[in-house]
């Protein structure tokens, strides 16, 4: 939690409390802008704009919620509204492959790959509201101050994504013509056949777990 | 509760927003519904893999960038109350800025005739409008063009040929509320629009070589410092052109052309490529 004393430096236009908001928040910022967008360009310069946009508002920050949330705001809607002008200028194919590209390959497992092609084929909305649940870990109350949404209307919208991400993901890994049906890790367990009894537990369907 | 019922909250459980009392429900009837537990694990490892950030590093421009930016601000309001603070400092700023105007405007107002394309930037709308209302003629202008909001990034990639600045406070104090990118035919263009308080303030870039159309208002030579560009007069409205050899700058206001534009002027125009002036080489339609 960024302290008071440090925004309200940053009200009086103190750059040396700029660059401690800025330090402790543009990894964050930077990953998730370019996890929406996905071009290293798009999330420098949406980056700059959220933050040149941050202290010069300052004054309309009211400290109700985190410092990283209101940035959020400002960062997110603002990537929003830079895909929705970019609109069919780019495919989500390209995001995919920007994405997967600047991932290096080998550094990151197969599920990890596809997991990001999903992502960029669903809405930027969707994307967004996946990242700030998961990436970034945001209750759906800090979601909703982030989207202006009520905590009810994010809950319902993330239900969405999840399901339409988890579909993407059975339909990339759903069976074809020369090969029998490869089943994605994450999604393995729907593959096993069933018993009633079985405990539950999240161990049991580790990526990368042979059936 | 059915599984359907289940199902729906599974995500609540796994983002720890349920209930106590719904937790209690839903543990339950995991452990005893294998389709509703295989359903839970498949949730719970796609937030894990969602929550596998790429690793990504900030490239060091992006502070420098946001400083620069922050910078370039407050030299144009400290510039602005500075004045404000002092008569005689304004008188001074004023000479300043006029002579740095002088260095600014001495562009070249050459231009082929020849060059002239289809395109036209047609003005008509925009300055029938401003007796009545300026932001909505605008507005119009702006909606007549397909502009689209934008970043200053985004604008300077949209037309990299033009050369334009877009302060974040002119002086004056005008602050700049929207970035624009458009099209003239097939030319791109940029637009901003500003607000200090009420007052509105637009400026609009375009290629030099695109025709102007001012419908039955009349376009008039101007001297701002020693230098030439042209205007329109509409009411206490001007709308002031000043052309280099890649870009014309044009700003809607009802600031004095004397003593307040030049500063304005000289903040959307890059000091780059201030030469000699020549004569203007707008075409514009006649009334």
């Amino acid at each position: 939690m960024v302290d008071r004393d440090l925004v309200e430096r940053c009200r009086r236009g103190d750059r040396k409390a700029q660059h401690e908001l800025y330090a402790s928040t543009s990894d964050r910022m930077y990953r998730i802008l370019f996890r929406i967008t996905g071009r290293q360009e798009d999330a420098l310069d949406l980056s700059q704009e959220a933050y040149f946009r941050a202290f010069t508002r300052i004054n309309q920050f009211d400290g109700r919620s985190s410092f990283f949330t209101w940035l959020c705001r400002i960062a997110v809607n603002e990537a929003l509204q830079f895909l929705r002008r970019e609109g069919t200028a780019r495919t989500n194919h390209e995001t995919a492959a920007a994405q997967a590209r600047t991932k290096g390959g080998a550094a990151h497992s197969d599920t990890k790959l596809d997991i990001d092609a999903a992502l960029a084929e669903l809405t930027p909305e969707e994307r967004a509201l996946l990242l700030l649940r998961y990436q970034e870990g945001l209750d759906y109350k800090a979601i909703g101050e982030v989207t202006d949404n009520p905590p009810g209307t994010v809950a319902s919208r993330l239900n969405r994504a999840r399901q339409r991400l988890r579909d993407l993901l059975k339909k990339s890994y759903g069976p074809t013509e020369e090969t029998p049906v490869p089943v994605h890790p994450i999604l393995r367990m729907t593959s096993q056949s069933a018993h009633p009894s079985a405990p539950v537990s999240s161990s049991r369907a580790q990526p990368g777990a042979e059936t | 509760m059915t599984c359907e019922e289940i199902r729906d909250v599974l995500g609540h459980y796994v983002d720890d927003e349920a209930s106590s009392a719904l937790r209690g429900q839903i543990e339950a009837h995991v452990a005893v519904c294998f389709p509703c537990s295989q359903e839970l694990d498949e949730i719970r490892q796609l937030a894990a893999s969602l929550a596998e950030a790429p690793s990504v590093t900030v490239p060091s421009t992006l502070w420098t960038a946001i400083e620069e930016r922050l910078d370039a601000r407050s030299v144009a309001r400290s510039f602005f109350f500075s004045m404000l603070r002092s008569r005689v400092a304004m008188a001074v700023a004023a000479s300043i800025v006029i002579v740095i105007g002088l260095g600014l405007f001495s562009l070249p107002w050459g231009g082929d005739r020849s060059q002239a394309r289809a395109a036209t930037v047609d003005f008509t709308s925009l300055l029938d409008g401003l007796q009545h209302d300026a932001v909505a003629a605008f507005d119009k202008f702006m909606t007549q063009y397909g502009a689209v909001a934008a970043t200053p990034g985004e604008a300077k990639r949209h037309a990299p040929g033009l050369s334009f600045d877009l302060p974040q406070t002119l002086p004056g104090g005008f602050e700049l509320q929207t970035v624009y990118i458009l099209r003239f035919g097939d030319a791109p263009g940029v637009a901003g629009r500003y607000e200090r308080g009420e007052e509105f303030l637009g400026v609009v870039f375009h290629a030099p070589v695109l025709k102007e159309h001012f419908g039955t208002h009349k376009d008039r030579a101007c001297i701002m410092g020693q230098h030439r560009g042209h205007s329109v007069p509409v009411g206490d409205w001007t709308l002031v052109h000043l052309t280099d050899a890649t870009t014309c700058h044009c700003v809607l206001s009802r600031l004095n052309e004397t003593t307040e534009l030049p500063a304005v002027m000289s903040a959307v125009v890059p000091l780059s490529g201030a030469t000699t002036g020549e004569p203007n080489g707008h075409h514009h339609d006649e009334p």
